[in-house]
């Protein structure tokens, strides 16, 4: 009978959880915006105009194209149940996650690659040649930022011992929060990797709808209304997501390891203070370096690969 | 159940030859014919499945005799150790829908007149692959392998008047035979120490030691790498699976393939005594290297059974991976590890038979409805092929390992074997780890890549054809059996924790394995043998994902709207599917960033009459290099040749010439048996 409270209970945390990032998720996506706006001396959109923007596109009229089916239709959604279903398996406030029951990190990186099946299969239905490239260069990236996603993950988890995020997490706080050097080298190789993940400059320009440079844009082109604010909700999601995921390995400080209402708002502000400061290094390495030509993108990511490696080696040899 | 179980042998076999029989004497009656061989391989099947599923359940090896010369003593013999129940099971899980399927493919593709030769050849290559799992002794093995080559050579070269067909069974036919006299050697030298045939006292792991050992090992290794694929012994496999009609190339990619998987675990991972060092590095390193290529090259093929058939070598690569990695763990005596590792392995051949099955069996549906195997050619068709085409996205997607599917589950495994694998060694060997678990991801990222592409091109927007345009959908016969496929696929990937449970007998009857490292968490879940480190329940985060996905659909819903269709934009020329993306085109990135691998040429050739700024026709070719055609099998085929070449002196035509040489090999022999005596 506990068994099956339990699970309630992980189930009513991961709404929550999920619920309460969703609501956060397009805050920080403006907040990267109006900080790259200040940075070039312009006033940049209302903190809220992200929200703005999705009540507006929910309230649209749903148009597709003629040529889509179901798959079309079923894209978006998968995409973004993926982003918010990833969401339970992280710790965010507190050292636990959710669903942690349900698995960890391997979970974590499948479920973000279920979405990105979707979305990018998706892509192709309407018979536009953008839909097509999008989903053909988000699937290149995709495919070469995957082994360092998860060997800068492992590095972690191997040093953590554990491959959960919540037991990751407890076992840091446990150990007592140490600095070793390969975590510098394993943070800046997953801070590229998030940078390419998340569509950032120099990997992706999520301002342009320039035809040739499109990644990301081009492969939701087709998409309107409704949908359109399905696929733009869960990728501020997954933003917040990977910045919460960067804090939760390198910076656990400050986390709340009970559910005391005062260690639970300690543990709101350090995360918000955390997650501000590497949107800040997001804004940064968005305003100084130009986009990289798509040929490119393969160097950034094996320099990425090569920081994991070494951090790997550093830590256990 | 009981008395089935100990006749199930036998009584599979015996059903095989009465239906090979019945199928050709009932040659001339095409329909009557067809029935007969399908309907009695599924028989059979069935009553393999049992005796697979029952030896698995009451383990221990069940032992008999299918056949005994009184006279000579001579006697095939079978032996069902609870290993020969698992690819027995696996074999007759696939080969069921796979007939079924046949029932109506047949039908449409084989001309009457072939029907006879390829229902026979089909319950031969069952029966023959049958043998292979449970066979006993040396004898049964080999004739049981012999078999299997011979009746698969003749259904590739079922569409014989095609060049392609003959050439891919020629090529087939001559590297099985280089493999089998490979597997032959060893045998022969591990029958001299033993004096025995049987195998199990061949495979005691304690007859030959040091450097033979070793040179036992690369025959076996090089007979049985054949058999599975593994590259750099691949080139038939890309050639042959293809040929085959496409109920065949299912059969041969989910199943003859582990026959060779088989063969490696049970001889070299397990029949040699504790694995070296050396062997194990081989096997992971060989594996990667399948997975790794074998994905790239599937990535850049348009023919859509080519392209399952490199991924098949893909999924090889990860089954070997696995098992090179439960070697290593073995020879530094890391038993608890060995254990998920090769546990990772055989849950691998059975999810890959799965999917590869399903995703062939819509290939060959696709292929029957438009007459091409050209993925530019398709297009459009999941409103054509609905259903086809919702199995084989389920097919593509767990072949990407995508979570809540098979392939997640034993691509989990497998990374958990390699972390695990990672703490537990010691010295810079353990660096191989993180490199074959960060090429493994990658693997898998490029597989994801592979199959929305083969997915997309074929099944979604306009059709690139008229074929395509105006294709129907598969009958009922033939998608059951797909969809009974999907079900296992999403099924396994739900109730992971079963098939380890299943397994656990398996794993304890190979030497040095400790199944108490358990690895089922329940039905549901999987934990990693150190049970802190990692586990994962499909099922619950299974429900969160539907529940968001309702979520999703409900907030973006809008009651009352009726959603507005308008054409795409074809960027201000009309929509057709020349303005389409195309499968060159998509993978056309990945094409270039691994240039290394691909040596890729193209020629663009535009032909003007009046300026070459306006060309009226241009004309582009692109090809990327077969570097193992042609940097290791042409220097080795030119130096055969020529070898063969000065040999002819030998063989002058002249009748005293051959007179002589067998007067002096008599003498020879009589001077060299005459000298020991």
């Amino acid at each position: 009978m506990s068994m099956t409270a339990d699970v309630l209970r992980a189930f009513a945390f991961a709404v929550l959880q999920a619920a309460a990032l969703l609501a956060l998720a397009p805050l920080l996506k403006t907040a990267i915006k109006k900080m790259k706006a200040r940075l070039q001396n312009r006033q940049g959109p209302p903190l809220l105009q992200g929200y703005y923007d999705l009540a507006k596109l929910l309230r649209k009229e749903p148009v597709r194209s003629e040529t889509a089916s179901w798959v079309f239709v079923a894209g978006p959604r998968v995409y973004f149940a993926a982003a918010v279903a990833a969401t339970t398996l992280v710790p965010v406030l507190v050292a636990a996650a959710p669903l942690e029951m349900a698995g960890g990190i391997l979970l974590l990186v499948g479920t973000l690659a279920l979405g990105r099946f979707a979305l990018a299969t998706a892509a192709l239905d309407t018979g536009s040649a953008f839909g097509g490239m999008g989903a053909s260069r988000d699937m290149t990236i995709a495919a070469l930022a995957e082994p360092a996603l998860l060997l800068g993950l492992f590095t972690s988890a191997l040093a953590a011992g554990s491959l959960n995020l919540g037991g990751l997490v407890r076992n840091m706080l446990q150990h007592g929060v140490t600095f070793h050097p390969s975590d510098l080298l394993a943070f800046a190789g997953l801070f590229m990797i998030v940078i390419a993940e998340t569509g950032r400059i120099p990997v992706d320009n999520p301002a342009t709808h320039l035809e040739l440079t499109m990644i990301h844009e081009a492969m939701v082109l087709e998409y309107a209304g409704p949908d359109l604010a399905l696929v733009e909700w869960a990728s501020a999601l997954k933003e917040l997501l990977y910045l919460t995921l960067l804090v939760d390995l390198f910076m656990p400080v400050g986390i709340a390891t009970t559910a005391a209402p005062a260690a639970i708002v300690v543990a709101l502000l350090a995360w918000i203070g955390k997650v501000l400061v590497l949107a800040m290094a997001v804004t940064i390495t968005e305003s100084t370096n130009a986009k990289l030509r798509l040929f490119r993108v393969p160097e950034l990511v094996s320099i990425s690969l090569g920081l994991a490696f070494l951090a790997l080696a550093i830590r256990f040899l | 159940m009981l008395w089935l179980a100990s006749v199930g042998v036998p009584a599979a076999i015996a059903i095989r030859l009465a239906t090979v029989v019945a199928t050709i004497v009932l040659a001339r009656r095409a329909t009557a014919c067809r029935l007969v061989a399908l309907g009695g391989s599924i028989l059979a099947s069935a009553v393999t499945v049992s005796t697979a599923i029952h030896a698995l359940v009451a383990g221990g090896p069940l032992d008999g005799v299918l056949l005994r010369h009184a006279a000579s003593g001579f006697a095939l013999s079978y032996s069902v150790t609870p290993l020969s129940a698992w690819f027995l099971m696996v074999f007759g899980l696939i080969a069921v829908p796979v007939a079924v399927y046949s029932v109506g493919y047949f039908a449409h593709s084989i001309p009457p007149s072939r029907i006879a030769v390829v229902g026979s050849s089909f319950n031969v290559v069952l029966g023959a692959v049958e043998v292979v799992f449970v066979a006993g002794d040396v004898m049964t093995f080999l004739f049981a392998w012999e078999l299997m080559t011979l009746a698969t050579a003749a259904l590739v070269a079922t569409e014989h008047e095609e060049r392609a067909s003959r050439q891919a069974a020629y090529l087939y036919l001559v590297m099985s035979h280089v493999g089998t006299g490979c597997l032959l050697a060893g045998f022969l030298t591990l029958a001299a120490a033993s004096g025995s045939l049987t195998l199990s006292s061949l495979l005691g792991g304690n007859l030959v030691s040091g450097a033979t050992r070793d040179a036992v090992f690369a025959l076996f290794f090089l007979g049985f790498g054949v058999k599975a694929g593994i590259i750099p012994f691949h080139v038939w496999l890309p050639e042959a699976h293809p040929a085959a009609p496409s109920s065949i190339s299912a059969l041969m990619s989910a199943v003859l393939i582990t026959a060779g998987i088989y063969g490696l675990i049970k001889v070299c991972a397990f029949g040699l005594g504790i694995p070296a060092v050396g062997w194990s590095l081989t096997f992971m390193g060989l594996g990667t290297l399948s997975a790794i290529l074998g994905v790239l090259y599937a990535l850049t093929e348009s023919d859509l059974k080519r392209l399952l058939a490199y991924s098949t070598i893909e999924n090889v690569g990860i089954v070997v991976l696995g098992l090179g990695t439960g070697m290593l763990a073995l020879a530094y005596g890391r038993n608890g590890l060995a254990t998920v590792a090769i546990a990772a392995s055989l849950a691998h051949v059975l999810n890959h038979a799965v999917f590869k099955s399903l995703l062939f069996l819509g290939a060959g549906s696709v292929a029957m409805q438009t007459g091409t195997r050209r993925l530019e050619q398709f297009g459009g068709l999941l409103r054509r092929m609905p259903w086809t085409g919702l199995f084989f996205l389920v097919g593509a997607m767990a072949i990407a390992g995508l979570p809540l599917l098979n392939g997640f589950v034993s691509e989990w495994l497998l990374f958990q074997a390699l972390l695990v694998g990672f703490s537990a060694t010691p010295g810079l060997i353990r660096l191989n780890y993180p490199l074959c678990a960060a090429l493994l991801a990658l693997t898998s990222a490029l597989a994801a890549a592979c199959f929305v592409r083969a997915f997309g091109i074929s099944f979604l927007a306009l059709p690139r054809s008229i074929a395509a345009a105006e294709a129907h959908e598969a009958p009922r016969s033939m998608l059951a059996p797909q969809a009974v496929l999907a079900a296992l696929c999403l099924g396994l990937g739900v109730f992971p924790g079963a098939v380890l449970l299943a397994l656990r007998g398996v794993l304890a009857s190979l030497p040095g394995l400790e199944p108490s490292a358990a690895l089922a968490w329940g039905p549901a879940g999987m934990t990693s043998p150190v049970r802190s480190f990692d586990h994962v329940v499909p099922a619950m985060f299974g429900v969160a994902l539907l529940g968001a996905v309702v979520a999703a659909a409900v907030l973006a819903a809008r009651p009352g709207w009726a959603i507005r269709r308008v054409p795409t934009w074809g960027c201000g020329g009309e929509l057709s599917a020349r303005t389409e993306y195309t499968a060159t085109a998509f993978s056309k990135p990945l094409m270039m960033i691994f240039s290394a691998v691909y040596r890729p040429t193209r020629q663009v050739e535009a032909i003007a009459e009046v300026s070459p700024y306006f060309p009226h026709e241009v004309r582009y070719r692109s090809e990327i290099e077969p570097t193992f055609e042609r940097y290791v099998y042409g220097p080795l085929l030119r130096a055969v040749l020529h070898v063969a070449n000065g040999m002819k002196v030998l063989q002058a035509g002249s009748l005293h010439a051959y007179l002589a040489y067998v007067l002096v090999l008599g003498v020879l022999l009589l001077l060299w048996l005459g000298g020991t005596t």
